[in-house]
């Protein structure tokens, strides 16, 4: 089973938009992608800048209304993310505690969705997804493929 | 640029019990949305999530992992799920949000991707890993 570790770094809802990981942190979560990359589980990871250059689409009454970031009303955002394919959530959980986290950082543990968790009326809407996954994730993207992965973005 | 749109959907999902059924009219309008981003050539990839009472948080207060099982009664809001896509501006990604046949209540966040080039010279090199 496919299970998302949400890094959620306290503070980091409030970085400026070209903020800067020391390069020292990124040096340790580098060595905890690459355990998690030698033991066969990591399947993507990736790093997002901070909230204050994002936006928020809220869907209110139906309506999509955009909000610019920082987003004042939260007190939690999302720093980046692994995705990694283990046998269970014990697992998922074991791994995320060997994460070189910061007193500030927690790691949300979430398990994916896959076709089989449906009952059959909704497999039956999602039926070409899967297959659609795949296909979004061969094409090449717009500067060439993606060699390389990150570690998720961290406060410092 | 590469965006990640992450739904954080109302109606009571971040306390939903475990095994709580998405709507399938709603599951069948969100595919289709996917299936525009695929024709558009935009989307990298999609997951949904189960919710968070299936989960777990690990905290590293005090610098020890600490493990709370989900719900996460003290967060408001929890991740749904998520669309990677390619565009080339933040407009053309919030323009693709706005789009999406979401609920009332529900709320998507458009977070730009870090590109290895948006990386200082010293933790790029400390930063990259070859991907399998």
């Amino acid at each position: 089973m496919r299970f998302m570790m949400l890094m959620i770094p306290k503070g980091y809802e409030g970085a400026p938009p070209d903020q800067q990981p020391p390069a020292d942190r990124v040096a340790e979560m580098m060595k905890f992608n690459q355990a998690m990359q030698d033991a066969g589980i990591l399947l993507y990871c990736e790093g997002l800048h901070p909230p204050s250059s994002g936006k928020r689409v809220s869907f209110a009454g139906g309506k999509p209304t955009v909000t610019d970031g920082p987003f004042t009303e939260t007190k939690e955002c999302l720093g980046g993310f692994w995705m990694i394919r283990v046998k269970s959530l014990q697992e998922a959980v074991d791994w995320a505690r060997r994460c070189p986290g910061s007193d500030n950082e927690v790691i949300e543990i979430r398990r994916v969705q896959e076709v089989e968790d449906f009952n059959e009326e909704i497999k039956k809407n999602i039926g070409g997804f899967e297959t659609m996954q795949g296909t979004a994730r061969k094409k090449p993207a717009a500067k060439g493929p993606k060699a390389k992965a990150k570690k998720p973005k961290r406060k410092s | 640029m590469r965006f990640l749109l992450l739904i954080i959907p109302g109606g009571g999902y971040a306390a939903a019990a475990p095994d709580q059924p998405a709507p399938a009219d709603c599951i069948a309008r969100m595919t289709r949305y996917s299936e525009e981003m695929l024709e558009a050539g935009i989307l990298r990839g999609g997951e949904g999530l189960h919710p968070p009472s299936v989960g777990a948080r690990v905290a590293f207060a005090g610098g020890e992992p600490t493990v709370t099982d989900g719900p996460f009664t003290e967060s408001k809001e929890c991740v749904g799920g998520f669309w990677m896509i390619e565009v080339t501006s933040r407009e053309e990604a919030v323009a693709w949000a706005r789009r999406c046949p979401a609920s009332d209540g529900d709320v998507i966040e458009v977070r730009r991707v870090q590109e290895d080039e948006d990386f200082a010279e010293d933790s790029r090199k400390a930063a990259t890993v070859s991907r399998r």
